[in-house]
């Protein structure tokens, strides 16, 4: 059998060939995934290494007090000893700031991890050593002044202060294997300094160090040594500096293991794509090779020999591909690497891409066994062939296209179970809360009803291929030629249209449930804020006139001048009591613009309608929790100030802040105040992102703090793009796969068709109308499972965005019309181009062929 | 097109409607050359059902596919009325086969998908023509297909399946009508039903009609045999019976054996 398998193999050969490109696109990205996790853990580990320098032993425990480090300093056989914290300090120079990681100057030059470049390390206090990558950004060379800028406590009050220090750059080191490279390179600072500043940090709780990391004398013996330790510090674990190594790595790479997992997730969908591309592949070689399995049936072979001789094949298939996939996947990884590496040659990546036994066996045995189950169903109809067939006339196979009733039934139980699951997630996550149950809910019906509609694929995909086709037809003999073909075979076009429907519809589904949240999450923002963006004085609402004030005249022109910014407005802040007939209702802000500047800027002009001089908008949460209502007289004061207070009449708007009123309303509270906040209007069609750059831009040199509307929605775009664009590329995979699936099915078509399409020449069909018939078939095919599967992601992304959302107010659904056009265009292109290979082999037929009897 | 479409009112006027000249069909090069057909010289006047008949391997299927602009020549011309098809590009050849040439397969080659009205009418589509109605419904009711219209081809017998690929074949009105061993799959009354009715497309339609085959009863309802053998013309019989045809087959088998002892 081993023997017919191969000689099969050899005949079908470029058809296999397509089938195991699918299998090996699948393996190549389990490989790739595995091979990042461990690049990632192995880069950790050797960084977590590197960061323990020659230690010998690391002490660890949860009172690490400097009398442990001295017990420790005291113990045979230890050299040498430091205590280790994790300290973080703002730095300081000309305009530049930088917020590095802290370790303290080793007593010994064996647990010292970096390196120095030039100068020396800190003997004294007040002295640094600064990384030489971050001394360039400062600006820094040895010799120079840097400052400290620390916040500190109050302990008896809690009051925060800022409190800076002069330090002495006195040496630049270098970082060769990486141990800061996570944090991007640790300043060296003197033990004295390190723990002032602990002390100042955490308020006066005495020094404890996260380890001890020691160095042993040449002769000392490791476990004699680490006996020792252990009763000298009682309480404390003392292991060897591999040990802590992997410790430190297990901790910080478990967010790499769940990533792995997810992306994993991805391969999952592209092997499942490639299994539909290898099952429907065999389906047709058995259906093609029905007379040679009869006749073998017939002198003799028995039904597990067939099934075997098709299982073989896959399997052999499967280990081909697999074996290329895996190839394929490490050489992609290298490459990644070495690209890196230059690209980032700070970060020390390992050059070679670390191969474990998983790495390779692990792709390997999914990609065969992936392949060999998705032989299984083909495998079973071969065995169904009935020795009787050999002696049938060789027409094109045609394979059985009713669906039987079990499968009916189960797809609509799953479509319309998992559908019912999905309405409930979204009923159920209306409530408070009711995410957690909904989401879940909605998940699982999302993927029953999505299973249910591929089970029941081959019912209802043939109809809507047959619709695509009528309308086809009439445009000429070529599309309905292809429209009859395609229906030939049900259940090869649906398995077809379903692999590529698989990618499609989750790509529809991420895309619409972005745009969806971007643009529901867009008008959350807007509620949140009364403008695009704010400029705000940080010394804002402190009514102190001595305080200078930071928004300038030039800061004003600066900012009208960035492109897309349209108005700047100026306003005050003020903090008030304010009070109505029952009695006071605390503080809150006062806005202080003039009417017409207000609806210039405000997002929705409406929020300053009814501003008056004797009025003050109050905003509608406000004016509901205090039972207010328009004309409802308040009283203002500002708080602090001269004393006046004034009376204005309520009204309630939709204002996204507290309380607004007209500058002649802060002229009668009696307080002069500069301009402390500024609100900006961007041009409607700005390109948030680059305009904000600007902003922040121009304001650079200055302490005002920007928030608003504009920034957030531009980070937040920022985050929904970025995951969106990975998440697509992700799933390519998959796509990739399917259309390879629908130009093997063509070719395979070809094949069988073959006296067919020299039947059709030799009666007068041109080689462009031949050509022109299988693009066609091949569009037809690749769209149906494009459009249908875009529609299903619509369906799944409203849903899904509505689940999460929904509790967050008003959801707005959205038609991602630019991906899904995107989509449409790939397939029609993609179909035409699948196309391309089987039309060349089929225009090449002779009519002769026509003729010639088998 | 050069020659009318519509078959001849008056008797017979026998004009060749397809010529070869010094044709010759050489297979392969160098030393495993195979030469399927050497200096044919033939002309088949208009209005007449010729049959080429000769043992296996002779090149009866070479004559016929370089007589209908199949295949390539070697050497030498042949014409479909004055039209030399030996020049002709792929682009000339397809038009060649939607106006002026049919051909019906020993295995009938209809398209499984399509019903048999639509099989007769595709070379029509094809070409971009409308259908002429009466044409079409005088090949409906001479092959006797009325009732079967609807029928895909799997439902219809051998013979039913052949009588609808020659309304194919005819319905282009095309000048000359080539048949390889058109009874070959089909029984000795539903081939002589098949025969009866290439034989009514020439007399009462007016087609030419080349036939190749192997069976002396069915070259028989021809006009003419012309006989083959070694990739030669070896002879031409008026008027066969089939016991004129087997006469010649048989004088070609002696000729062979003296010619190879
Ligand atoms: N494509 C080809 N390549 C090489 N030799 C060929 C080819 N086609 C035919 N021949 C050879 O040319 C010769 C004539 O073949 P042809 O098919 O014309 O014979 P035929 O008279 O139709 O025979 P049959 O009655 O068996 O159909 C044979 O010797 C055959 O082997
Ligand atoms: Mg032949």
């Amino acid at each position: 059998m081993i023997r017919l398998a191969l000689a099969q193999m050899r005949r079908s050969l470029p058809r296999l060939v397509s089938a195991g490109i699918a299998v090996a696109i699948g393996t190549a990205f389990v490989a790739a995934t595995l091979v990042a996790g461990n690049v990632i853990t192995r880069t950790t580990y050797d960084s977590m290494v590197a960061s323990l320098a020659q230690a010998d032993l690391v002490v660890r425990g949860s009172e690490l007090t400097p009398d442990t480090l001295a017990a420790v300093r005291a113990t045979d056989g230890v050299a040498a000893a430091d205590g280790r914290v994790a300290l973080w300090t703002e730095l300081a120079a000309g305009g530049q700031r930088a917020y590095p990681e802290v370790t303290t100057r080793a007593s010994d030059p064996r647990l010292e991890a970096q390196q120095v470049r030039s100068g020396r390390l800190p003997d004294a206090p007040g002295e640094i050593a600064l990384p030489a990558s971050l001394a360039d950004r400062l600006d820094l060379a040895v010799g120079d002044e840097v400052r400290t800028v620390r916040t500190t406590w109050d302990p008896e009050t809690g009051e925060p202060s800022e409190s800076t220090e002069s330090l002495a750059v006195v040496g630049l080191t270098e970082d060769p294997s990486g141990a800061f490279a996570r944090t991007g390179g640790a300043a060296v600072v003197h033990p004295d300094d390190a723990a002032r500043w602990y002390d100042q940090e955490w308020g006066g709780e005495g020094l404890a160090y996260d380890a001890i990391v020691v160095a042993l004398e040449p002769q000392a013996d490791l476990e004699a040594a680490r006996a020792a330790l252990a009763d000298a510090a009682p309480g404390t674990v003392v292991q060897t500096r591999d040990e802590r190594a992997q410790q430190l790595t297990a901790e910080l790479t478990g967010d790499t293991e769940a990533l792995t997992a997810v992306v994993l997730g991805f391969a999952a969908i592209a092997l499942l794509v490639a299994a539909l591309v290898v099952t429907n592949t065999f389906q047709v070689l058995v259906a093609q090779r029905t007379r040679t399995l009869a006749l073998l049936r017939c002198v003799g072979a028995d039904k597990r020999q067939v099934r075997r001789s098709v299982l073989v094949e896959a399997a052999l298939l499967g280990a081909a591909a697999s074996a290329a996939g895996i190839a394929v996947g490490l050489a992609l990884a290298q490459v990644t690497l070495l690209v890196l590496g230059n690209v980032n040659p700070d970060v020390p990546l390992p050059t070679t891409v670390p191969v474990s036994a998983a790495v390779l066996a692990v792709p390997f045995a999914v990609g065969t066994v992936v392949t060999l189950v998705a032989a299984l169903a083909p495998a079973r109809a071969a065995t169904r062939v009935a020795p009787l067939a050999a002696l049938r006339p060789a027409d094109a196979p045609v394979l059985g296209t009713r669906a039987s009733r079990g499968r009916l039934a189960l797809a609509l139980l799953l479509t319309v179970g998992g559908g019912g699951l999905l309405v409930g997630g979204v009923a159920l996550s209306g409530s408070e809360g009711g995410v957690m149950v909904g989401l879940p809910v909605g998940l699982l019906g999302g993927a029953l009803s999505f299973v249910g509609v591929l089970v029941g694929a081959l019912l209802w995909i043939p109809p809507v291929v047959a619709l695509a086709g009528r309308l086809l037809a009439r445009t000429g003999p070529s599309a309905r030629l292809a429209a009859a073909n395609t229906l030939r075979n049900p259940r090869r076009t649906s398995a077809t249209s379903a692999a590529l429907l698989i990618g499609v519809t989750l790509v529809a589904m991420m895309s619409t449930g972005a745009a969806s949240a971007r643009t529901t999450l867009a008008s959350e923002f807007d509620a949140q804020f009364p403008v695009d963006v704010v400029v705000r004085d940080p010394n804002l609402g402190a009514t102190d006139p001595s305080a200078t004030p930071q928004i300038t005249s030039d800061v004003v022109s600066r900012l009208a001048a960035v492109e897309g910014v349209e108005a700047v407005a100026h306003s005050r802040v003020v903090t008030v009591a304010w009070a109505d007939d029952e009695g006071d209702l605390g503080w809150e802000e006062l806005q202080v613009l003039p009417p017409d500047t207000a609806r210039n800027v405000l997002l929705d002009p409406a929020q300053a309608d009814g501003l008056a001089d004797d009025t003050v908008v109050v905003t509608r949460a406000l004016a509901e929790r205090y039972g207010l209502a328009d004309g409802d007289p308040v009283t203002l004061a500002v708080d602090g100030g001269p004393g006046t207070e004034v009376t204005r009449d309520v009204v309630v708007t939709d204002f996204a802040g507290a309380l607004l009123a007209t500058p002649t309303t802060l002229g009668a509270l009696g307080v002069d105040l500069p301009t402390n906040e500024l609100w900006l209007r961007l041009a409607a069609d700005a390109d948030t992102v680059a305009v904000m750059d600007d902003v922040q831009e121009a304001l650079s040199d200055s302490a005002l703090q920007v928030f608003g509307v504009a920034l957030e929605r531009a980070m937040f775009e920022n985050v929904i793009d970025t995951l969106l664009a990975i998440v697509l590329g992700l799933l390519a995979a998959a796509v990739v796969i399917a259309l390879i699936g629908v130009a093997n099915t063509l070719s395979l078509s070809v094949i069988e068709r073959r006296r067919e399409s020299a039947t059709l020449r030799a009666i007068g069909m041109s080689r462009a109308q031949l050509r022109g018939s299988l693009a066609v078939e091949g569009m037809l095919v690749a769209v149906v499972g494009a459009v249908l599967g875009s529609a299903l992601g619509l369906v799944y992304g409203w849903a899904g965005t509505l689940t999460v959302l929904r509790a967050l107010g008003d959801v707005a659904l959205e038609l991602p019309w630019r991906e899904l056009g995107a989509v449409l265009a790939v397939a029609v292109a993609a179909g035409l181009l699948a196309s391309v290979l089987p039309a060349r082999s089929a225009v090449r037929t002779s009519p002769v062929e026509a003729l010639a009897v088998e | 097109m050069t020659t009318s479409a519509t078959p001849p009112a008056g008797p017979p006027a026998r004009l060749p409607a397809v010529r070869a000249r010094g044709l010759t069909k050489v297979y392969g090069s160098g030393p495993s050359a195979v030469e399927a057909l050497v200096d044919a010289d033939m002309d088949v006047p208009a209005g007449e059902f010729t049959a080429i008949m000769g043992p296996s391997g002779s090149g009866k299927s070479t004559l016929m596919h370089l007589l209908a602009g199949l295949d390539s020549v070697t050497r030498g011309q042949a014409f479909i009325g004055d039209l030399d098809i030996t020049t002709l590009d792929d682009r000339e050849l397809t038009r060649l086969r939607r106006d002026r040439v049919g051909f019906v397969f020993q295995s009938f080659n209809l398209l499984p998908m399509f019903t048999a009205e639509q099989n007769i009418v595709l070379p029509l589509e094809l070409a971009g023509r409308p259908v002429d109605r009466a044409w079409f419904d005088t090949l409906v009711t001479t092959l006797a297909l009325g009732d079967r219209l609807d029928h895909r081809p799997s439902e219809l017998s051998g013979g039913q399946q052949q009588r609808v690929a020659i309304a194919r074949a005819l319905i282009a009105k095309p000048d000359v009508v080539f048949a390889d061993e058109p009874t070959g799959n089909l029984d000795s009354r539903a081939g002589a039903q098949v025969l009866s009715f290439l034989r009514r497309s020439v007399r009462e339609l007016g087609r030419t009609v080349i036939m190749v085959t192997h069976d002396p009863s069915a070259a028989a309802y021809a006009d003419r045999v012309v006989l083959i053998a070694d990739g030669r013309i070896a002879g031409e019989i008026s008027d066969p019976t089939p016991e004129s045809v087997l006469a010649g087959l048989d004088a070609l088998r002696t000729l062979d054996e003296v010619a190879v002892p």
